[in-house]
């Protein structure tokens, strides 16, 4: 998923000792009337019923698609909840309750066979669209089968055809059939069941269950890449306008019984998105009330975040949220002589910590620092240090030294360092570690690419990077869905590594790691899959092939005017699906 | 005078072919030529992670798997025949002009940039009523009061206007006047016909922030041109006739300082009809400015091509506008 992702698992301990809540990060929700920084972290700010009133949402930029069925962007995955409903979702619930699947539109998660292959699930009776006809699993099926066509929906994640048998399922807009419901890995044997037969067994899917790609698509209504201008609701708000790339609006849906569905209110009488907002006017906007929300969810802009945090009055409606966000360096395994683990460990002892958290834009702004590649709110996150990167976090050059000697490079080396030269914090990291490695005869070059082709063209194509000696290249990673699977897999797994397209940028191909991932994905129950998670993180910080940088954050500054106000710790944001307006 | 008319006419439609297939070569056979193949043009409108199948399959729909000769032709065709688009369950038919279809919305892009350009020319248009009476008075004011208190004070005034950049004027205006003061708060875009106050009250500080900077411009070119004007021999003439000084100054002082101005004045228009980008951005206007930064920002190729081509068209078009009234402004152009 694009820009912000998910949180995962925060407990009572965790989040104590990174201070990211101030209050109530227990177990169970708690309430506050806010007030206080941080007061949304853990807690619900003003819990109400109240309804009425319209919510503003500002957006600096547009959505990738309102289609639920064509979007990767983690605030859009956060609004759809507003007008679409999946299988299954995250629960509304502050704190780490957030990370955790509940059943929507089915009554249950999903069942498993014995051999891992199919997981059925069964629809609550009584869902209806916005036109009053009822929700059935052929709605949801051929929702499903939309994620195939890539030529006609081209941003949405491909889940499906990766894990379900028929892989070459062309999509229901090339499909023969004549209800074209030709996908012959997903069966609905009555209007209520819904049946998933995958390739092998993948115990995460639930989480591909509440993918946005099941929020229900009636076949008639499916107008292709025309349907975002107006998705069929099966949620609490549905579309009363859309004026592309300016504004759209949302109004109650009538069809909608919140007696099926506990984790979305319908409060507001309206809401409005106002699209491609000046991100500095969108700051003012909500410090002036002119705007209740900024979709994004990313944090305010350096402007505004000096006043707020200056300011107690506007300090007390601020929440520093972790954003879901990874930020960190590749360290490749293949190119000479970060072939050699000691080299590349030398690279983790020697880094400084404190001016990647610097380039970032400090503790506030940029993130904690981070010693391990799964984030404090993903489940299956269990903390270590192997390269003291919280005790000493300006490096510890001694031990630098010694991995240097052992990886027979006592005087150092050089190698290339690859960043994206349109995003100024990239840059300044790069330059940060440039000055921070010369210390134990590390030498960088550093070399910029544009964005749009780092992986596409440059740091994600592996024969570039060899050629090149991109030894260390700056990235970030956030999950599709918050446990070890959605952080670690792309990043580190061998069999994610790609010609071109890369993430797997160290290109670690570990057997003992791969064997985990198969391990784990097998592995129905969580807590023991939970735990494999974290060896395979254990393993893969061994192996030194990521720089951790910083768990990222963002400030948020909540509206004094909203109700029920919480920081969703999948969505990494304000949840979007209980807001009200006071 | 139609002669010259239609002559022009056709040297547009000429021009714009000619900027059409520049702007294509640029965004479609440099990469190209850079290395780039249609596979990884392609893969930049998936989604994260996507499969080589999906790239493919998006790299079939946007045509790029074909020679670039066929690429410009559909293009072209599109504009002059119209064109059909695959838009999943069925085929959409877009009439001419079609510009094409948004590689990021899949969204014909003519549409759009029409509904863009109430709001830029709205903008323009407006904020170019202001900057030519502010600029054109305070000029010629300034050379006739030339060296006094007003002409240090006004032109000091439209140096600042000229060095300072909108994103710093407009973002100060709105502070002011739409926050702390709230006289034009939570400012935004109301069409003409909808609502005339809501749509003046909410283009006030975009105008203004936009007229200061072509006021002062064109403050200082007015006195330039004035001084220039009224130190001719036919102007001591005209006095020497015994015209009345209003008559000297603004029959034969001001109509022959206003000839470079007409000039500037149409290509200044017509970029601004293009979209006025950084008044736009600043004040959230979803005019042609702002939708040209989200195609830059997109790499989205039909929606740039769009946009440009209709720049280009607004630049010639208000040339041609410039010549024909200088036929009026000044009179020697007809002999």
């Amino acid at each position: 998923m694009n820009r912000n992702r998910k949180l995962g698992f925060a407990a009572l301990g965790l989040a104590a000792a990174f201070g990211i809540a101030a209050c109530g990060e227990s177990g169970a929700p708690q309430s506050s009337q806010g007030n206080q920084y941080n007061a949304a972290i853990g807690n619900t700010v003003r819990p109400s019923s109240t309804s009425g009133g319209t919510i503003t949402f500002d957006n600096s930029s547009v959505p990738d698609s309102t289609d639920p069925g064509n979007t990767y962007y983690a605030n859009q995955w956060n609004v759809i909840r507003l007008y679409g409903r999946t299988l299954v979702t995250y629960k509304s619930q502050p704190g780490a309750a957030g990370n955790q699947l509940t059943p929507d539109l089915a009554t249950s998660m999903g069942q498993v066979s014995a051999d891992g292959l199919t997981w059925t699930y069964h629809l609550k009776p009584g869902l209806k669209f916005e036109d009053g006809t009822a929700i059935t699993s052929k709605d949801v099926k051929y929702a499903v089968e939309r994620s195939y066509a890539k030529d006609v929906l081209p941003n949405g994640p491909g889940y499906y055809s990766l894990l379900l048998k028929d892989p070459n399922y062309p999509g229901p807009y090339k499909d023969k059939a004549p209800d074209k419901l030709g996908l012959t890995s997903v069966t609905t044997p009555n209007d209520t069941t819904i049946v998933f037969h995958l390739q092998k067994p993948f115990a995460d899917f639930d989480y591909v269950a509440a993918l946005p790609q099941t929020v229900p698509v009636p076949p008639a209504k499916d107008k292709g890449a025309n349907y975002q201008l107006h998705p069929v609701s099966s949620g609490p708000y549905k579309f009363q306008s859309y004026q592309l790339d300016k504004q759209y609006t949302l109004v109650k849906n009538p069809q909608w019984k919140a007696s099926t569905d506990p984790n979305r209110k319908q409060l507001a009488n309206k809401i409005v998105f106002k699209l491609n907002v000046n991100a500095d006017t969108i700051d003012n906007n909500l410090l002036h009330g002119f705007a209740d929300v900024d979709v994004a969810g990313t944090g305010v802009q350096a402007a505004a975040r000096a006043e707020i945090l200056s300011t107690p009055r506007l300090k007390n409606n601020a929440d520093n949220a972790l954003s879901g966000f990874l930020w960190f360096t590749y360290i490749n395994s293949k190119v000479k002589p970060l072939d050699n683990v000691h080299c590349r460990r030398a690279v983790e002892y020697a880094a400084d910590k404190v001016a990647y958290q610097t380039a970032y834009g400090g503790p506030v702004a940029g993130g904690q620092i981070a010693s391990t590649v799964l984030t404090p709110n993903i489940v299956g996150y269990k903390k270590f240090d192997l390269y003291e990167a919280l005790s000493k976090p300006h490096g510890d050059l001694t031990k630098a030294r010694q991995e240097l000697q052992a990886c027979g490079q006592p005087n150092g080396f050089s190698t290339t360092m690859a960043f994206r030269s349109d995003r100024p914090k990239e840059k300044a990291t790069a330059t940060a570690e440039q000055e921070a490695l010369s210390r134990v005869g590390i030498k960088l070059t550093l070399q910029g690419y544009p964005s749009g082709k780092y992986f596409t063209n440059f740091a994600g194509v592996p024969n570039y990077v060899h050629q090149h000696d991109l030894g260390l290249a700056v990235g970030g990673w956030a999950p599709d869905w918050p446990d070890g699977y959605g952080m670690l897999y792309y990043v580190t797994a061998g069999p994610a590594i790609q010609a071109a397209g890369n993430t797997n940028i160290g290109e670690l191909n570990n057997p003992q790691v791969n064997q985990m991932f198969e391990k784990a994905v097998a592995t129905k129950n969580a807590t023991d899959r939970n735990k494999i998670w974290s060896q395979i993180d254990h393993k893969v910080m061994e192996e030194a092939v990521i720089l951790p940088g910083v768990y990222a954050k963002s400030l948020l500054y909540r509206s004094p005017d909203l109700t029920n106000v919480f920081v969703h710790n999948y969505y990494a944001m304000y949840n979007y699906s209980t807001l009200g307006k006071k | 005078m139609i002669a010259f008319i239609v002559r022009r006419l056709l040297v547009t439609v000429l021009l714009l072919v000619i900027v059409s297939m520049i702007t294509f070569a640029i965004f479609f056979l440099v990469p190209r030529l850079a290395g780039q193949t249609s596979f990884e043009l392609a893969s930049q409108y998936v989604g994260r992670n996507p499969s080589p199948a999906a790239i493919r399959a998006v790299e079939q729909k946007l045509g790029f798997d074909q020679p670039l000769v066929v690429q410009y032709g559909r293009f072209v065709k599109g504009i002059v025949l119209g064109a059909h688009y695959n838009a999943g369950p069925d085929k959409t038919y877009c009439p001419p002009p079609c510009f094409g279809y948004s590689f990021r919305n899949q969204q014909p892009v003519w549409p759009m940039l029409m509904s863009n350009l109430p709001v830029t020319a709205s903008l323009a248009v407006g904020a170019a009523i202001l900057w030519l009476a502010g600029g054109i008075t305070i000029g010629v004011i300034s050379a006739l009061r030339r060296g006094t208190l007003f002409d240090r004070f006004s032109m000091g005034i439209a140096l600042a206007g000229v060095s300072l950049p909108i994103f710093f004027t407009g973002l100060i205006a709105l502070q002011l006047f739409s926050y702390n003061w709230a006289i034009f708060p939570d400012l935004q875009y109301v069409g003409l016909t909808d609502n005339p106050i809501a749509w003046a009250r909410n283009l006030i500080l975009p105008w203004v922030t936009l007229a200061f900077l072509y006021a002062a411009l064109y403050a200082r070119l007015t006195r330039a041109g004035m001084l220039e004007t009224m130190s001719e021999d036919y102007i001591r003439t005209a006095r020497a006739k015994g015209l009345p000084e209003r008559t000297v100054i603004v029959k034969h002082g001001l109509r022959a300082a206003l000839t470079p101005i007409v000039t500037i004045f149409g290509i200044d228009l017509g970029l601004l009809l293009g979209g006025a980008v950084l008044t736009e951005f600043t004040f959230s206007l979803h005019g042609l400015g702002l939708f040209t930064i989200l195609a830059i920002q997109n790499n989205d190729l039909p929606e740039i091509l769009g946009v440009v081509m209709l720049t280009a068209f607004f630049v010639v078009i208000a040339n041609l506008i410039v010549d024909v009234l200088y036929a009026f402004v000044d009179p020697r152009v007809r002999y």
